[in-house]
């Protein structure tokens, strides 16, 4: 049973597009499997829907000039053509998200489901190496948002005890972990900073999935970007 | 008080959950007929709307007007994916927003390629992929630079970290180090220099 969920605001924030775009990932992939968070995030979005309605004022600065260019716009918007495919298209191109083996992954022949937020991501994981132990993991590229693992601990397998440089979100996608602080299951939103220390340890017979994150504190994380400027086109060719 | 466009209040009195009906029947409208005349309806409440809702988030009346622009003209184009029994129409419609100003933030950010609201909220998901993704191998990860930046020496490391990541600017740097203002520039340019070699190495 899932027992760790993000908070209310981490689900309101995701909701209006404020959170950092690594831990909506998180956020998200966490609602595909929590119904509970699921019902939350649907009632959060027809509550901010209503303030965008209600709160916006008539009150116009040249209300004139405004008509105008809403005139213009509207004029612009009617001249484009409709996007409607016709149904062949559509069925294929629904066939295509259906597609077997798109939304899983695998390891030493066992075949994970993913939830649907990762299933894009899969071509984006490299190769699985092995860490210390009973330890697997291959990374997910993100882009400029970093790098995400999927980490299997085999049974009994555990991760050295340690501690976060800023925060460090998991998800647990298959099995169960426990880490001497808390016993984690499928679906749980484990959120981890500098202050704790732990030491994670897969218990049951299966192993353990997971998915996560480091996110390094905005301003580390906006820094470092402006620190790829100068030698841009070193590596963006 | 300002004049405010006759359309928005005319609207305005009406009651939440006819408009929700009526909003509804116009979009059904142009997705079966493009009737100009429904969308003309639809855009005239909710633009404003939307405007202002977009002026608050993101501080820019040029940037407000383009989100207006955008989620109007996929309302208008994707009106058939719009489905009255899984929500209102500001719901769909705020939701379109919100996608379009997360990417919109991504952009702004330079960020190549990382996550896009179509991942996270599918509202128009019989869009096609992004057709500008670069492949990944082409980035050098957060992760390296940072390990680069770690090996640098500690007074240009201390000079660099103070202008690239905490923003100061070089003279406030040379006031808080002490040093004088050309001390911080050689530091900066050599340290950059350093990084430069540091990501040809790499190569």
């Amino acid at each position: 049973m899932i027992k760790f969920h993000p908070s209310a605001r981490q689900l309101s924030d995701f909701v209006e597009g404020t959170l950092t775009p690594a831990i909506s990932l998180m956020v998200s992939a966490h609602c595909d499997m929590c119904e509970k968070c699921q019902r939350f995030v649907e009632i959060e979005t027809e509550s901010l829907a209503a303030q965008m309605v209600s709160s916006a004022s008539a009150k116009l600065d040249d209300s004139g000039d405004m008509a105008f260019q809403f005139g213009d716009m509207l004029a612009q918007i009617t001249a484009l053509p409709s996007d409607k495919q016709p149904e062949s298209v559509v069925t294929a191109s629904v066939s295509h998200h259906s597609k077997p083996g798109a939304s899983t992954i695998e390891l030493d022949g066992r075949t994970f489901t993913l939830p649907r937020t990762l299933h894009r991501y899969i071509d984006k994981t490299g190769n699985w190496s092995s860490l210390v132990g009973k330890l697997w993991q291959a990374p997910v590229d993100l882009g400029n948002q970093g790098v995400a693992n999927f980490i299997f601990m085999g049974s009994g397998g555990s991760v050295p005890e340690h501690t976060h440089r800023g925060t460090e979100y998991t998800l647990v996608i298959d099995g169960e972990f426990s880490d001497g602080l808390s016993r984690y299951d499928t679906g749980d939103f484990i959120f981890m900073n500098g202050e704790k220390t732990h030491t994670p340890k897969a218990e049951g017979k299966e192993g353990c999935l997971v998915f996560s994150i480091v996110d390094q504190p905005l301003h580390f994380t906006s820094g470092l970007a402006r620190l790829l400027n100068p030698f841009s086109h070193l590596f963006f060719r | 008080m300002l004049v405010g466009i006759p359309l928005e209040q005319s609207n305005s009195t009406i009651k939440p959950k006819e408009c929700a009906t009526e909003m509804s029947d116009y979009l059904v409208a142009v997705a079966e007929a493009r009737c100009k005349r429904s969308f003309a309806r639809v855009f005239n409440y909710f633009a404003p709307r939307l405007r202002s809702y977009a002026l608050k988030q993101m501080g820019n009346e040029a940037l407000a007007m383009e989100l207006v622009q955008d989620t109007m003209s996929n309302v208008w184009q994707k009106a058939h994916l719009f489905n009255s029994e899984k929500g209102s129409p500001s719901t769909w419609i705020f939701t379109i927003a919100r996608n379009i100003r997360f990417d919109m933030l991504r952009k702004l950010q330079n960020r190549k390629e990382d996550v896009c609201s179509d991942d996270l909220w599918p509202v128009l998901c019989e869009q096609t992929a992004d057709a500008n993704e670069t492949s990944l191998d082409e980035q050098v990860t957060l992760e390296q630079i940072g390990f680069m930046f770690e090996s640098l020496p500690a007074k240009q490391k201390a000079v660099v970290e103070a202008i690239y990541i905490d923003g100061k600017s070089q003279q406030e740097v040379a006031d808080e180090l002490s040093i004088p203002l050309g001390t911080v520039k050689s530091r900066t340019r050599l340290a950059l220099q350093r990084l430069k070699v540091m990501l040809n190495d790499n190569d």
